[in-house]
């Protein structure tokens, strides 16, 4: 985790830090649901605690907290306190091994009598050399925590719930595993960084074995990869359980699926976890197609120490390179926030749009619709890949 | 060790949290006094009835053991993917095309044949 | 160093776990101790520098054939197999018989681990290298065991579902 004291301590505050993150965006997510239901509906929401009803996300929490302590009779208590915390775990450590802007560059300083050397902090919690890989296999543990909800209440809507969101989870990681292989093909590696870095720069592709450059349009991944960029988005639709995928809590059916013994807090971080899992899904179609934290010719990690720099005079703070790389690193978390905010939108659009599916449509689709699409998908990028770059003169 | 420890350390304050949560809430929340009607398992009103076994379609089963197989295939291609650019400068693109070509058939027919078999179908 | 403490640190986690799994009685305990013992086996590999091979273990072992063991196993009535696999003389017998086998792999891994050690290390290199390594060899010099796999695979796709249409065994008469 670091060399000295400092860089430990940073690291781990820094790690802390990005949870958090993760665990606050819920009940900010669950006041833009209800308003933007509200709006789509043509209702008001929440509107009565504190302005545009923000303060509804406190009143929320304490009640979350004082609800009655519940465990089912026939339930097993062990297991039914331990879902809840499993479920929290995939969505936090997927998200940690996201880069959500460039590394920040802090010089040599002196503190305490001391010498601190100069280091070098990546915007994230951790860098995985496998990044893809590891976010992929981390995020297919998050069935164990809804398994172990359904099995440890001991009810059947419980019970049943689990296994359609098992059964959906594992369907739908199919397409959106042979989505993510025509990304590897584009970009050659399994690394989030140096797939951004790949996006920062005009669009530049090989035809035909030449070097062709557009500096138009920034090289995003979306124009070499359209398709796998619907499929990804719709399956990372069913892996976060959200309409029109949620049948595992379709309540008609199944009342609430595997949280229907759930309540207060317990309750409350499956949803920690839910939204962990929507955010995790924006944030990769953010870097696998949409460039990033970056914004060719505009927001890239060259240009926005620049942009800062002069700011950070203006405002009166020290010029020096800390200070601005500090600057620049936090203009482009803002504008990947802003990115995957939209997504994050896109996902509550959806969920007040659509109607929910059957459960033989919902397989249906994940099996003989998405899955041969994304083969097609693969299949066909492999061969325009080959035919554009391949050396053909010698 | 570098790159592993971060994880499990996440991982550890993860698991801390959540238990921390959970006994806060413990603490703060009402205590309720202990009801044979309100421990029951929720079944809609109705006096409950989970005892026995369930019984659960064969196509779950088969559903889970499909996806095991077609995710070892799905495994396989990521590392194809990522040397594929190499195999292309190096000049070996059409060797790694087809290569690739005779497991993605396979993968196909598998999909097909499990398509016409009818082995997806959910009424 | 550090590499070493970790590994001996998982090391006996792991061992703690996969006891777990085979003396536990409960067969759902078993099967999450199970979970446990592939996600510390994932993090050994990750320790020991083969990330992909780790997340390889993370996803297929992890992530897909504990979901369907801890699926099925949920969804039966274990009554019956509780109480017959926690006492009596077949259950000790058979735990005596895993403890055997337990051994006999551990001598065994140990014995051929022997030679391996004696080859001199080579320089770590860094794990995305390791996996483009991995991908050269699979694809030229292993390249027939990895079309042979993918037929192996259809072959097991159609088998399961051969075996599921047949109508017979012990619940013939429902």
């Amino acid at each position: 985790m670091g060399t000295d004291a400092f860089e430990v301590g940073v690291n781990f505050a820094k790690m802390v830090a990005i949870f958090l993150m993760m665990v606050q965006i819920v009940p900010l997510l669950v006041w833009v649901e209800r308003r933007g239901s509200a709006y789509i509906q043509n209702r008001f929401g929440p509107n009565r605690v504190g302005p545009l009803g923000l303060m509804q996300l406190l009143a929320d929490a304490i009640k979350f907290l004082t609800k009655e302590e519940f465990i089912p009779e026939r339930g097993y208590p062990f297991l039914f306190y331990l879902a809840p915390v499993v479920a929290m775990i995939p969505a936090a450590l997927a998200f940690g091994a996201i880069p959500l802007s460039m590394p920040v560059n802090v010089e040599a300083f002196s503190m305490l009598g001391q010498h601190w050397g100069p280091y070098v902090f990546k915007f994230q919690s951790y860098e995985i050399g496998i990044g893809i890989v590891f976010v992929l296999g981390i995020s297919s543990l998050a069935a164990f925590g809804v398994l172990l909800a359904g099995y440890g209440s001991n009810n059947k809507y419980a019970l049943y719930g689990a296994l359609r969101a098992c059964a959906q989870t594992i369907s739908y990681e199919l397409a959106m595993g042979l989505a993510i292989v025509g990304v590897i093909l584009l970009f050659n590696t399994f690394s989030f960084s140096e797939i951004v870095t790949a996006q920062s720069a005009p669009l530049n592709f090989a035809f035909l074995g030449h070097k062709v450059e557009w500096s138009v349009l920034p090289n995003w991944g979306i124009f070499y990869q359209p398709l796998g960029a619907v499929i990804l988005f719709s399956a990372m639709f069913a892996e976060a359980n959200r309409l029109p995928f949620d049948l595992p809590e379709a309540e008609g059916e199944l009342v609430a699926g595997y949280h229907t013994e759930y309540a207060g807090f317990k309750f409350n971080m499956f949803f920690i976890g839910e939204y962990g899992h929507m955010l995790v899904a924006s944030a990769l179609m953010v870097i696998f197609y949409f460039g990033g934290y970056t914004v060719y010719p505009w927001l890239t990690p060259e240009t926005a120490p620049k942009i800062m720099a002069p700011i950070a005079g203006l405002m009166g703070w020290s010029t020096t390179s800390t200070a601005v790389s500090l600057l620049g690193a936090l203009l482009l978390h803002v504008v990947f926030l802003t990115k995957i905010v939209f997504f994050l939108w896109i996902f509550i659009w959806v969920r007040w749009t659509l109607p929910r599916f059957r459960y033989d449509q919902l397989m249906d689709l994940g099996w003989r619709k998405m899955l041969p699409w994304a083969l097609l998908n693969t299949v066909v990028t492999a061969v325009i890949i080959l035919v554009m770059r391949h050396p053909w003169g010698g | 060790m570098s790159q592993l420890l971060p994880v499990l350390v996440l991982a550890v304050f993860v698991i801390i949290f959540g238990v921390a949560l959970l006994w806060i809430s413990s603490l703060i929340s009402e205590k309720g006094r202990p009801d044979a009607v309100k421990g029951e398992s929720y079944e809609c009103g109705l006096p409950s009835d989970t005892s026995g076994s369930t019984k659960i379609s064969i196509k779950f089963y088969l559903t889970a053991i499909l996806f095991i197989l077609f995710d070892i295939e799905i495994i396989f291609m990521y590392p194809w993917a990522l040397t594929y650019g190499d195999f292309i400068a190096n000049g070996f693109g059409l060797y790694i095309l087809g290569a690739m070509s005779f497991f993605l058939a396979i993968f196909i027919f598998g999909l097909f044949w499990e398509v016409k078999s009818k082995a997806l179908e959910w009424e | 160093m550090w590499e070493a403490i970790g590994f001996y640190a998982l090391a006996i986690f792991l061992i703690y776990f996969a006891f777990q799994t085979i003396t536990v009685p409960n067969p759902i305990h078993s099967a999450l101790y199970l979970v446990l013992t592939m996600v510390g086996l994932s993090a050994a590999f990750f320790n020991l520098g083969a990330q992909f091979i780790a997340g390889v273990q993370m996803i297929v072992y992890a992530g897909a054939v504990m979901v369907l063991f801890v699926m099925v196993l949920m969804l039966f009535d274990l009554k019956a197999e509780i109480r017959a696999f926690s006492q009596g003389l077949f259950s000790g017998g058979l735990k005596v018989m895993s403890a055997a086998l337990l051994a006999g792999l551990a001598i065994g891994a140990a014995n051929s681990s022997v030679a391996i050690l004696d080859k001199p290390v080579e320089a770590a290199r860094a794990p995305a290298d390791v996996t483009r390594q991995l991908g050269l060899l699979l694809y030229t010099k292993y390249l027939f065991a990895f079309e042979a796999l993918g037929l192996l695979l259809l072959v097991v796709a159609v088998g399961v579902v051969a075996v599921s249409r047949i109508r017979g065994g012990t619940h013939a008469q429902r």
